[in-house]
């Protein structure tokens, strides 16, 4: 069904008086009323996967994955998103994800457009200005999937809640910005939202014209019940050199995640423990280094680290992964990643994902 | 000797940014919008481009870094038609300026000063590629579209710094009448070739071809934002060989290979040219930049 104001919209689109043959158009097309709609956009993304191991036992995690020995298809998700300006003040980013699991609100916020002194102010449900992976959406990554450190030490799909966002463009010459939040994040384990207070302070700085470097910092406590909180950590380090005159790019990023547990019990942890290890303190990781060869050709590496989980053996697992990526346009990826998986006391196993995403309608930003 | 609170405070003070000068902070899109707003505003203003000459201005990153140049700026100019869709919205938001935003009183858009070519007039879907609906976004290289975008400058540089407004004005006046006077040279070098065919490479020269006279055979996408695939050369080099097409000119910031394939296969001449003010050394000034594609393609397909 059309929204009343779409509909109004189209039918005096559609009304409109069409220009005279021959006439050429001045200014814009007639289809410049539709522009007083807000942006919509569909990204949608499905997998084929070959797991050589047991991953729901050995290496739970979200995400894209298969019973072992057993080439499987997948759909993954479907995100709906429509962006635009509410009114003087105020703009809006809806994102709707309809996924194997259902249909669920990924995003849905409200942004200032006027405040002063480089602050805006950010209401809604959101991603906790935590980390980099964090804040993007899938689509946006490079590889399939999401290193296993984001899923053990972070929570299972995103950080992210209802809440306040604080943001502050600092006065300084270079990129700097910081944020805080106060947000009631939901635990992957379906359990009641809990107080999440978090901060993150933002740089980028250009070393040279084609050399940028991103450094992030960020923290965040999670209330955990009476007395007890969990203490969250990231260091985020990204540096791209692309000369201006071509496409080709080369990225090196990394994240570092800690976690600390403060008065609670590690056995009270209860179901998160099925992604998230022993429920005890933990760090974990990821770098990975992408060559985008041209505009349509992408390549990358990563290698990620984090505590093991389900029936695996305490300790770290570690992972490598490398991807391949052809954008037949602007609009479309395949990717082909294949990843070694190894398991403390040794066990291996192998991963293989083709991945196949599009994008409908109103052009994105590309990702930075 | 340990740095006191107040030495920290001062060295903080210095790395922020000087107070506002008279001039007007002009901040553009591109290089060409550079060119104009710097002949236009004179002394008077400060221009920094967001994308260099040698850079496709389709694919700019959306560096955070740029956002900081747009925080303090007085005027910002865009192309428009969705040229700069994929990374400068981000970067408008990022820069909490909000009298820059689409429709604000800081922010002229150059295509609201010309007549646009290529807009479709029917719907389109992007099975036709990555076409621009509003129409074809590469209007710089007509220069009396220049001179259009530059009057639209001086009179919002006007409407923004009352006390310089008659000099804005002035120049403006000034350059137009310059750009006159060299479409007349530009037009004695082509007119005898008027009705000559070249190949594109993307279809960035339709203005240019609008001025000049000259034609497209073809473009080495297939589709907007599409690659060539082999037989689609193989079309181009046998209409080539069928009409005596000699020119294939590529902007300088696109892959090139099949656009040598066919002026080889051909028997004709590649030419690379700038895409825009800044992208050759001998570029500097916008009618540098259009001295330069004059030159290069009139002997292209002499």
């Amino acid at each position: 069904m059309i929204p009343a104001f779409l509909a109004s919209l189209l039918a005096a689109t559609l009304l409109a008086p069409t220009p005279a043959p021959g006439d050429p158009p001045a200014g814009a097309a007639p289809w410049a009323r539709l522009l007083a709609i807000p942006d919509i956009s569909a990204v949608g993304s499905f997998a084929a996967v070959h797991d050589s191991y047991d991953v729901a036992g050995q290496s739970p995690r979200e995400g894209t994955q298969g019973p072992e020995g057993k080439p499987t298809f997948l759909f993954r998700e479907l995100e709906l998103g429509l962006r635009g300006v509410i009114d003087p003040y105020l703009r809006a980013d809806l994102f709707i994800a309809f996924s194997p699991e259902g249909a669920s609100v990924e995003e849905a916020y409200l942004s200032t457009l006027a405040l002063p002194g480089g602050l805006a102010l950010k209401a809604g449900l959101f991603y906790a200005p935590f980390g980099r992976l964090n804040l993007l959406h899938p689509h946006t990554w490079e590889f399939g999937d999401a290193p296993l450190a984001r899923g053990r030490l972070l929570a299972a799909e995103t950080l992210g809640g209802p809440g306040l966002d604080l943001l502050w463009l600092t006065p300084l010459p270079w990129f700097s910005e910081l944020q805080l939040a106060v947000q009631s994040t939901d635990p992957h384990d379906g359990g009641e939202g809990r107080l999440t207070g978090s901060a993150k302070l933002q740089q980028y700085i250009e070393l040279a014209e084609p050399l940028t470097l991103g450094v992030g910092l960020s923290a965040a406590r999670r209330g955990e019940g009476t007395g007890a909180f969990r203490d969250l950590a990231n260091l985020d380090l990204f540096l791209r050199f692309r000369p201006v005159d071509g496409r080709a790019a080369l990225t090196l990023q990394g994240e570092l995640y800690a976690r600390r547990f403060r008065g609670r019990p590690p056995a009270s942890i209860g179901p998160e423990a099925l992604f998230q290890g022993d429920g005890r303190d933990g760090t974990g990781g990821y770098a990975q280094l992408t060559w985008r060869q041209n505009t349509w050709l992408g390549y990358g590496v990563r290698y990620d680290r984090a505590p093991s989980a389900g029936d695996a053996a305490p300790g770290t697992e570690q992972r490598w992964s490398a991807v391949g990526n052809w954008y037949p346009s602007e609009f479309s990826r395949l990717a082909l990643q294949v990843a070694h998986d190894r398991r403390p006391g040794g066990a291996d196993g192998w991963e293989a994902i083709l991945h196949l995403e599009f994008v409908m309608g109103a052009h994105g930003a590309h990702p930075f | 000797m340990r740095p006191t609170m107040t030495t920290l405070l001062l060295a903080l003070l210095l790395c922020l940014p000087a107070p506002a000068a008279a001039a007007l902070r002009v901040v553009t899109t591109t290089e060409g919008l550079a060119a104009l707003a710097r002949e236009v505003g004179g002394d008077r203003v400060t221009v920094t481009s967001l994308s260099r000459g040698v850079q496709d201005p389709h694919f700019v990153d959306a560096n955070p870094v740029l956002a900081v140049k747009l925080r303090n700026a007085d005027l910002l100019i865009d192309v428009g038609l969705e040229l700069e869709v994929g990374w400068l919205p981000p970067l408008v938001n990022q820069s909490r300026n909000a009298a820059i935003r689409p429709g604000g009183p800081r922010r002229l858009t150059a295509a609201s000063a010309v007549q646009v070519l290529d807009a479709p007039a029917e719907a389109v879907d992007r099975s036709a590629g990555d076409l621009h609906p509003g129409g074809n976004p590469h209007f710089l290289a007509d220069p009396r579209r220049g001179a259009e975008v530059a009057r639209a400058i001086a009179a919002r540089l006007a409407e923004l710094d009352p006390p310089g407004a008659a000099g804005y004005l002035a120049r403006a006046g000034a350059f137009t009448a310059r750009l006159d006077a060299a479409l007349v040279r530009w037009k004695a070098t082509l007119a005898p070739l008027a009705g000559r065919k070249i190949f594109v490479h993307h279809r960035t020269l339709t203005y240019f071809l609008d001025w000049t006279g000259l034609l497209s055979a073809g473009e080495m996408e297939p589709r907007p934002g599409t690659p060539a695939p082999a037989s689609h050369l193989a079309d181009l080099v046998a209409l080539a060989r069928k009409e005596g097409i000699k020119g294939c000119v590529v902007e300088n910031y696109y892959d090139s290979k099949g656009d040598e394939l066919v002026a080889r296969l051909a028997g004709g001449t590649l030419v690379r040219i700038p895409g825009d003010v800044g992208g050759d050394p001998a570029a500097v000034t916008y009618e540098a930049w259009l001295d330069l594609l004059v030159q290069r393609i009139a002997a292209a397909v002499k």
